[in-house]
């Protein structure tokens, strides 16, 4: 596959402080790429190396086999959402879906065809493009700002933690939305977020971002289930870290560190084969709703699991209950102190 | 197109296009700061150490300071602190006053009163002045009442420090029903609530939980008031009363021979003044540096007003606050409904329903002059209103032209300086020009406006070699005076409105391609148009009837609308017919400017565009309903 976008070892200064160490990624055409990580790991910095907000100290950014390191930013043909919205206050919704066209200075009938033709798209009804923006819900000030962004014909569309600003449910629904819109568009997008679940569940690839380096760059169940480091192992789900005492009895090297995922510790299953059983007491337990989180003091240790709310595996506290763990999914990393 | 360049980014920034726009931006901004800042006030301080020993010929560098703290003009010094010290309890109490009284108690009426309360937000300096001066003066009705009922009252008993200081008091809590008001309607109610909870009583909570979080607003009304006691002019010139400003435009207009080196005195005076000034305005700096009690609650509960419990206290406040009512309302009332009264029934000071007219505003009247022995003369037109009245409406021209011209200049120069202070965030160039523009902060208009008279009033070189205070050129001084005294207020009401534009915004509008100039013209703006417009009218309103750079000027080619108001006055000296009723009309003439002016910037222009929007659907839903559905109309007849 072409690729779209490239960044060579793409360097980042603030004053002394070095935010991007040589980041190198390839983002395909029409890929869903996903930047993810915790706040201040560099995710957003790569995203403005890539929309000509930032100049880096080093390194190429290349689109499409054309070196746009140095082009200004808007002549780069990339789109960018913002975390904010980024509306503009003042103008109505159809002046700022325009805005852009009016800058490439183009015929008020083809803006206002070209308008109308993206607001269909994104489901802004004629009603809405003659509102202020401020008179608009969160969901559907989030679609202007696609439409404004789409609108120009943009390469590549950035979208900077477009869903931070909802409430849960409406994320979700979003989120969905977004998926929805991208297929159909087919436009490349670059995605920033610290949400894993949101990077999981829309995402083709995702680099996983820590202190200014990408850990891992894969499908969302290559850094699931093989996650490369235990950063990415840590910071991707929830995870349980292997004590002394299993360590021991499974015979993994002690030196390095050993990982399970919650959904990978069977209760109560005597026949799994070459899984390592162990005697545990019920310590505690989340209720989700979906599904229950139990606290289990096995070997020694708390070890997490979670079970399906379907009401056959529910155990009360105190209650007496074997832990398996099978060696094929414990994943293992050198230990990094 | 500028590019946000990182540093260590290692780009040659000298070579680009926009080092002739930099360089001349640059250029010009060093001229105006040191040619119509530095210098004239630099001339001023040095001119104070420039005396020559009569006899000797021999510079003396003290002379100056020496014969001034010989002579009585410390006691102008101590005066004006006597009023400033005195002006900054009464103005506290009453100003705190009527903002409790409408926001924080439950008193009946208080939307009325607080009306009341915000009238000298309408008119204030000279004409607040005349008019409490046309109440209570010599000649003022309330005078000339109370002597009817008492003969021997004395008829100028309205005169000295307690008659400034009554008028000023009044005339100065303006900013107290602003931010004071603001403060207060910020208080979390759950505060208040969280302590009645724990047990306080009311008085307790007003003490400790609501006072302590208006501190900061109170403390920087304070020092506000003082310098405005210290720097006072039309009230203390007008009422009678020796303190600092008249004193140095007196001296400034001294030739010599009747006093020692007049002009150096004024100068060293108004040196004084600023030092003064300077010595505040850290005080307050430092203290708003420490930071704020700012609320720390996410969700803000809005203030519910206090019902005072105790009956008798009750009483007591609303009496107490009907009584401010009154002597707010009294002048303003009183200047409405002479300002329709004829010749004389305003001289009579009894007004009557006969003697009902328009005349102080519009049109002209022949009046008989009685002559001892002889035939009364008539003269034609020697009662005229405010805008047929010549003179009356040649300063009224004079004023707007200058007041607008300048009011609009600060704006400008302050929004292209507030633009790049926020491009350069965090560089000292920044810095730097933000100090310039608020370097006139620490002066009082005073001394910047004494330094341009005397400054200026030689053929300088970088003005061409114009002496700009001579014929017409004065009035360009006048608006360049204007400017630099609004500049600091323009830059810290703008500044501030600038922290309200998301920067992200900027980047949107750059990432679609717009340049810096157009981001600037089509985004920013508008966002900040509401604060500029308010900083704007705010400027018009106090330069359109400034009195003191106008005194100061002394010159008759800006013989402004605030003197010609303040010769009103005094109509004996002028043989000004109808003078006391053109003054009426001209103050209310100001009310209704002012009034205005606040309501369509506060009013209209305070309304964001989904506001404006659905007034406008509402408009034409109305219009739809009254004219029938069938006759549709426009969008712009709607508007």
């Amino acid at each position: 596959m072409p690729f779209m976008i490239r960044l060579d070892d793409i360097i980042v200064k603030f004053g002394e402080f070095e935010a991007l160490h040589k980041i190198s990624v390839e983002v395909n055409e029409g890929e869903f790429f996903t930047f993810l990580g915790p706040s201040g790991c560099g995710k957003t910095t790569t995203l403005r190396t890539i929309t000509g907000f930032i100049d880096p100290v080093a390194g190429t950014v290349n689109m499409q086999g054309r070196d746009i390191t140095h082009v200004p930013i808007e002549k780069r043909n990339i789109g960018i959402v913002f975390q904010s919205y980024a509306l503009f206050p003042t103008m109505t919704v159809y002046d700022n879906i325009a805005f852009g066209l009016k800058i490439k200075k183009m015929k008020k009938p083809e803006i206002a065809q070209k308008v109308q033709a993206i607001a269909k798209k994104v489901d802004l009804t004629d009603e809405q493009l003659k509102k202020a923006v401020s008179q608009l819900s969160g969901g559907q000030q989030q679609r202007v700002a696609i439409a404004r962004a789409l609108v120009t014909e943009p390469a590549i569309i950035c979208m900077d933690e477009p869903l931070s600003n909802l409430d849960a449910k409406l994320r979700v629904q979003l989120r969905n939305e977004l998926k929805k819109m991208q297929r159909e568009f087919g436009i490349t997008t670059i995605y920033v977020t610290h949400d894993q679940e949101e990077a999981l569940t829309l995402s083709d690839r995702i680099a996983v971002f820590n202190k200014g380096y990408i850990e891992q760059i894969g499908t969302p169940n290559e850094v699931y289930n093989h996650s490369r480091t235990e950063f990415v192992a840590n910071f991707i789900g929830d995870i349980n870290r292997l004590g002394e005492e299993i360590v021991e009895k499974m015979g993994l090297p002690a030196e390095k560190h050993h990982f399970i995922r919650l959904e990978r510790v069977r209760v109560n299953r005597p026949g799994d084969e070459g899984a390592l059983q162990l005697p545990g007491v019920i310590e505690s337990r989340e209720y989700y709703g979906l599904y229950i989180k139990y606290y289990i003091q096995a070997a020694g240790q708390a070890v997490k699991v979670i079970e399906k709310n379907d009401g056959i595996n529910i155990y009360e506290v105190g209650d007496t209950v074997t832990v398996g763990i099978h060696p094929m999914d414990i994943m293992s990393y050198e230990a990094q102190e | 197109m500028e590019k946000r360049t990182l540093p260590g980014s290692g780009k040659p920034g000298w070579l680009n296009a926009s080092l002739l726009y930099k360089v001349f931006g640059g250029v010009l901004f060093a001229y105006l700061f040191l040619g119509f800042m530095v210098a004239p006030c630099l001339n001023t301080l040095l001119s104070v150490f420039r005396e020559k020993n009569p006899t000797t010929g021999a510079i003396e560098p003290f002379r100056v300071i020496s014969y001034f703290f010989s002579g009585n003009m410390p006691s102008f010094i101590l005066s004006s602190v006597i009023l400033a010290v005195a002006l900054v309890i009464t103005v506290n109490v009453v100003g705190i006053s009527i903002v409790l009284l409408t926001e924080y108690f439950d008193i009946k009426g208080a939307k009325i009163l607080r009306l009341g309360y915000m009238t000298t937000l309408i008119y204030s300096g000279m004409a607040l002045v005349t008019g409490y001066l046309f109440l209570y003066g010599r000649d003022g009705i309330l005078t000339q009442w109370l002597r009817g009922l008492f003969p021997q009252f004395n008829e100028k008993w309205f005169g000295g420090f307690y008659a400034v200081l009554f008028t000023m008091t009044f005339a100065c809590t303006s900013n107290h029903a602003l931010f004071l008001r603001n403060a207060i309607r910020n208080i979390d109610y759950n505060t208040v609530e969280a302590a009645r909870n724990l047990g306080a009583h009311p008085f307790r909570v007003l003490m400790k939980v609501v006072m302590p979080t208006l501190l900061p607003t109170l403390f920087s009304l304070t020092v506000m008031t003082f310098i405005t006691g210290l720097c006072a002019m039309s009230a203390p010139k007008l009422i009678g009363y020796n303190s600092i400003n008249p004193k140095i435009v007196e001296l400034a207009g001294t030739t010599k021979g009747e006093i020692d080196f007049p002009q150096a005195q004024a100068a060293l005076m108004s040196i004084i003044l600023a030092l003064f000034t300077i010595i505040l305005l850290t005080i307050l700096n430092h203290y708003e540096r420490k930071g704020h009690y700012l609320s720390v609650s996410k969700t803000k509960a809005k203030l519910v007003k206090q019902k005072i419990q105790n009956p008798v206290g009750n009483v007591l406040a609303h009496v107490y606050a009907y009584l401010l009512f009154v002597i707010y309302m009294l002048p303003v009332v009183i200047i409405i409904l002479f300002s329709f009264q004829n010749y004389g029934a305003v001289n009579a000071k009894k007004p009557s329903v006969e003697a009902v007219t328009t005349i102080n505003y519009y049109g002209s009247e022949d009046v008989e002059v009685p002559r001892e022995g002889r035939k009364p003369k008539i003269k034609e037109n020697a009662v005229t209103g405010v805008f047929t009245n010549p003179k009356t409406g040649d300063a009224i021209r004079l004023s707007f032209i200058l007041a607008a011209s300048a009011a609009a200049l600060a704006c400008v120069i302050v929004v292209a300086a507030v633009n790049y202070i926020f491009k350069q965030k965090n560089k000292k160039r920044a810095v730097i020009v933000e100090a310039c523009l608020l370097f006139p902060w620490l002066l009082p208009t005073i001394l910047i406006c004494y330094s341009y008279r005397i400054f200026f009033n030689n053929n300088i070189w970088y003005v061409f070699g114009q002496n700009l205070y001579t014929g017409e050129n004065v009035r360009l001084l006048l608006i360049i005076a204007y400017t630099v005294v609004k500049l600091p207020f323009a830059l810290r009401m703008i500044k501030a409105s600038f922290y309200a534009i998301d920067e992200e915004l900027e980047d949107a509008a750059r990432n679609l391609g717009a340049s810096g100039f157009r981001t600037l013209l089509r985004i920013k703006l508008p966002i900040i148009l509401p604060s500029v417009l308010a900083v704007f009218a705010l400027n018009f309103n106090s330069l359109f009837t400034e009195y003191d750079m106008g005194a100061t000027f002394f010159n008759p080619n800006a013989n402004t609308y605030a003197k010609v108001i303040e010769s009103m006055s005094t109509p004996e000296l002028q043989n000004d017919y109808n003078a006391a009723g053109r003054q009426c009309a001209s103050t209310v003439f100001i009310m209704i400017v002012s009034g205005l002016i606040l309501y369509l910037v506060y009013g209209v222009g305070a309304r964001d565009l989904g506001e404006r929007l659905e007034r406008r659907a509402k408009r034409r839903q109305r219009l739809m309903r009254l004219t029938g559905k069938a006759k549709k109309p426009s969008a712009k007849a709607a508007a």
